[in-house]
């Protein structure tokens, strides 16, 4: 987090009170916390109707909405397929027709059942989990520059983990933040130039299974149409005024057909987006922008 | 041709069945590269493709049918040109388990008579480091060529006496170093050679293994015999059986043999009877002063085999194919971007990117040297060298280099282990 124009004692004071409320909605959004309401709807959620706390309701309904407007491509639902890729692929091999086939009856948003007016939710099918890594960092961005911006912050980046950025104002020595992706292979380069003001970025990114290591694991985007992992080393970045919608569509637009991607933006506002496939040429892998939208 | 992706490609066979196409890359790629032009041991490669007519088949027996020589068997089945003429081991078994692999190959259980057999062009020696001399010198005598496993001798003089027997011999000789041909280790090289790197200032090499080193013996009277490379009267263990082969990779990147060595080794973990180390600790010193430490363990396993060659400008990790840059890490995206507002710059900072990268700020994972997987780790091309430079009737150059540098480098630690001192390169030695 970059404060501009801020008093150190009062930026101190803002940073605490900005890693204070990211934690609260880390214990919201989290899987990984056991004692966490993410943590108990997958626990209990296959077998009775679960009423979760009203922030989680109200994520989750926008997580619908989400699924809905990028036509499925969006889905909170996928992790039983994801960790079966994961599994398989670790130790290199491909899982087998036939789990495949079985992972893909416990995912799909579809299989989500709302009770709009009991503000309940079921798992209609027993192995189901939630995993709201794709939104989280999103949701919390956009909560936290509206906190920041109530407080009278006018210019400033927040950066969480450089995978999802949000920036306030401009930068005090120009018209916009210029943010840069950086080339996966050489962290120093960069492959892309976005010019913010008052908008976020996220990108997401994947490699190909074979080529990662323990840590890499965590990079792996399953296409829920497919079934399949997508293909490559590549990253898609979107800017978006909203950072949910750009935390949303870098996932999604990933996994959808480029020629399907013009629609699907169509329904979001002021976005631009771009997708960097890294080739291999003479031993290096060299980034091109293989697709972009509205740059 | 001489670009990254043409070497690795050309010299790919994985899934591809016919070696005979695969040895026609191999061709034009030896022609025509300029890395490959400055390693001798690759002219026979440039030879035209071997026809089918009897007269271009070249007839070889391989003396010591263990591991290695079977695996010689299953690479020379495959190798266009080549018949596999007889085969020699005097371990019975060993005998008839490769007879059995090889139609129409006469059996010896006495090396000797195999050098008397008529019409057999050269022989591959795969027995116990303490027979090699004896065998190279019995076959360069009977007029055949010689591939010999490595190391190459049990003595430093043994080494001096092959290299003396051959010296203006036409006869082709050559030794089992593979990665002399290796597809990841010419990567490694030509980085080498474009400067990736920088000078060489250092090169670690380690081979770690868990276990006892040990093949199943029938009866205890056969102990000796079959794990040959426990005892002293017929083998140095870790350093002939595993360290020659890095040795051979330090000298041949370095352009250089040893000055001396100092090192350690002890058995203090498998204390089964065996005479030899089962863990070593060794530097060697360069005349430039670049160093090579090398270690070797039997009782863990963890960090496996590798070389590390070393530079002010990265290190490659040859076995594994890796490049890491050294190139000092960039200031992380945000300390750069308040470094610019506090400095008036407006800059863009790259700082965006997937939370998942697979090089993080460390290079911890670095750059893969070829893109594909090859399967051969040099032994199927060396081997089609050798049948090669049969048929032209024409010796490898720069083989038997390679072969002492190696011979002598290894045996040379192994002294300085056992007498407790540095040890230098033997002063006259001449190959």
């Amino acid at each position: 987090m970059v404060l501009v124009g801020v008093e150190t004692e009062r930026a101190e004071a803002l940073a605490v009170a900005a890693e204070r409320e990211l934690r609260a909605h880390e214990r919201t959004m989290s899987r990984f916390d056991p004692e966490g309401p993410v943590s108990e709807l997958n626990r209990r959620a296959a077998e009775n109707a679960v009423q979760p706390p009203q922030e989680l309701w109200e994520i989750l309904s926008l997580c619908r909405d989400y699924w809905k407007r990028t036509h499925g491509a969006f889905d909170i639902t996928l992790l039983p397929l994801t960790q079966l890729w994961r599994e398989h692929l670790d130790r290199g091999a491909e899982p087998t027709a036939e789990a495949l086939k079985q992972a893909r009856r416990h995912i799909g948003f579809e299989r989500l059942d709302f009770d709009d007016s009991a503000r309940t939710l079921r798992f209609l099918s027993n192995e189901m989990s939630i995993d709201l890594g794709g939104f989280g960092k999103g949701y919390a961005l956009e909560r936290l520059a509206g906190s920041l911006r109530a407080q009278g912050v006018e210019q400033a980046l927040l950066s969480f983990g450089e995978s999802s950025i949000t920036v306030l104002g401009s930068h005090p020595h120009g018209p916009a933040w210029p943010v840069g992706i950086a080339n996966m292979f050489q962290p120093s380069e960069t492959a892309h130039t976005f010019h913010l003001r008052n908008a976020s970025l996220s990108s997401s990114g994947t490699a190909p299974f074979n080529r990662m290591g323990s840590s890499g694991a965590l990079g792996q985007i399953v296409d829920p149409h497919s079934g399949r992992p997508i293909e490559g080393y590549r990253t898609l970045s979107v800017a978006s005024p909203s950072g949910i919608d750009a935390e949303v569509l870098s996932t999604a637009l990933l996994v959808t057909l480029e020629s399907d991607r013009a629609a699907l933006i169509s329904e979001f506002s002021s976005v631009s987006a771009v997708e960097i496939v890294y080739y291999s040429e003479a031993g290096k892998f060299v980034p091109k922008i293989d697709w972009k939208y509205g740059l | 041709m001489d670009s990254d992706s043409s070497l690795s490609s050309s010299l790919d066979d994985s899934g591809r069945a016919d070696r005979r196409e695969f040895l026609k890359r191999v061709a034009v790629l030896a022609g025509s590269s300029t890395l490959l032009a400055q390693l001798p041991w690759w002219s026979p490669l440039r030879a035209a493709p071997v026809g089918e007519s009897p007269s271009d088949r070249v007839r070889l027996g391989i003396v010591g049918v263990g591991t290695r020589g079977n695996l010689h068997i299953a690479h020379l089945l495959r190798t266009p040109g080549v018949e596999i003429a007889a085969l020699c081991d005097d371990y019975e078994p060993h005998l008839d388990a490769g007879l059995a692999k090889v139609k129409g190959a006469k059996g010896f259980a006495d090396y000797r008579r195999m050098l008397d057999m008529p019409g057999l062009d050269g022989v591959l020696i795969a027995t116990p480091l303490y027979l090699h001399a004896r065998m190279c010198l019995d076959a360069f005598s009977a007029g055949k060529h010689v591939f010999c496993e490595k190391s190459l001798a049990y003595t430093i003089e043994e080494c001096q006496a092959i290299a003396d027997a051959h010296r203006g011999s036409k006869q082709v000789f050559q030794i089992g170093h593979q990665r002399m041909f290796s597809p990841a280790f010419l990567r490694a090289l030509e980085l080498v050679h474009n400067g990736e790197i920088g000078q060489i200032t250092q090169i670690r090499a380690y081979w770690h293994r868990n276990g006892n080193w040990r093949s199943p013996v029938p009866d205890p009277s056969l102990e000796h015999r079959l794990n040959w490379r426990l005892y002293r009267a017929y083998s140095c263990g870790l350093m002939t059986e595993l360290a020659s082969h890095h040795m051979q990779v330090a000298n041949w990147f370095l352009g250089a043999h040893p000055v001396s060595c100092v090192g350690y080794g002890s058995i203090n973990y498998w204390k089964d009877g065996r005479e030899l180390y089962d863990n070593v600790n060794l530097v060697y010193r360069y005349a430039n002063g670049t160093h090579v430490i090398y270690d070797s363990l039997i009782s863990n396993v963890f960090y496996g085999s590798e070389i590390q060659i070393m530079g002010p400008k990265g290190t490659i990790e040859a076995e594994t194919g890796r490049l890491f840059a050294e190139n000092p890490a960039p200031a992380p995206g945000i300390v750069q971007l308040i470094n610019g507002i506090e400095h008036g710059f407006f800059d863009t900072v790259p700082i965006g990117g997937p939370s998942w990268v697979p090089d993080l700020k460390k290079d911890t994972k670095g750059t893969l040297l070829a893109k594909e997987k090859t399967t051969d780790d040099g032994t199927a091309i060396s081997l089609a060298a050798y049948a090669n430079a049969i048929r032209l009737g024409e010796p490898i150059p720069g083989m038997m280099e390679q072969a002492c540098g190696t011979g002598v480098c290894v045996l040379m630690g192994q002294a300085a282990m056992e007498q407790q001192k540095q040890i230098a390169w033997p002063e006259g030695f001449r190959v």
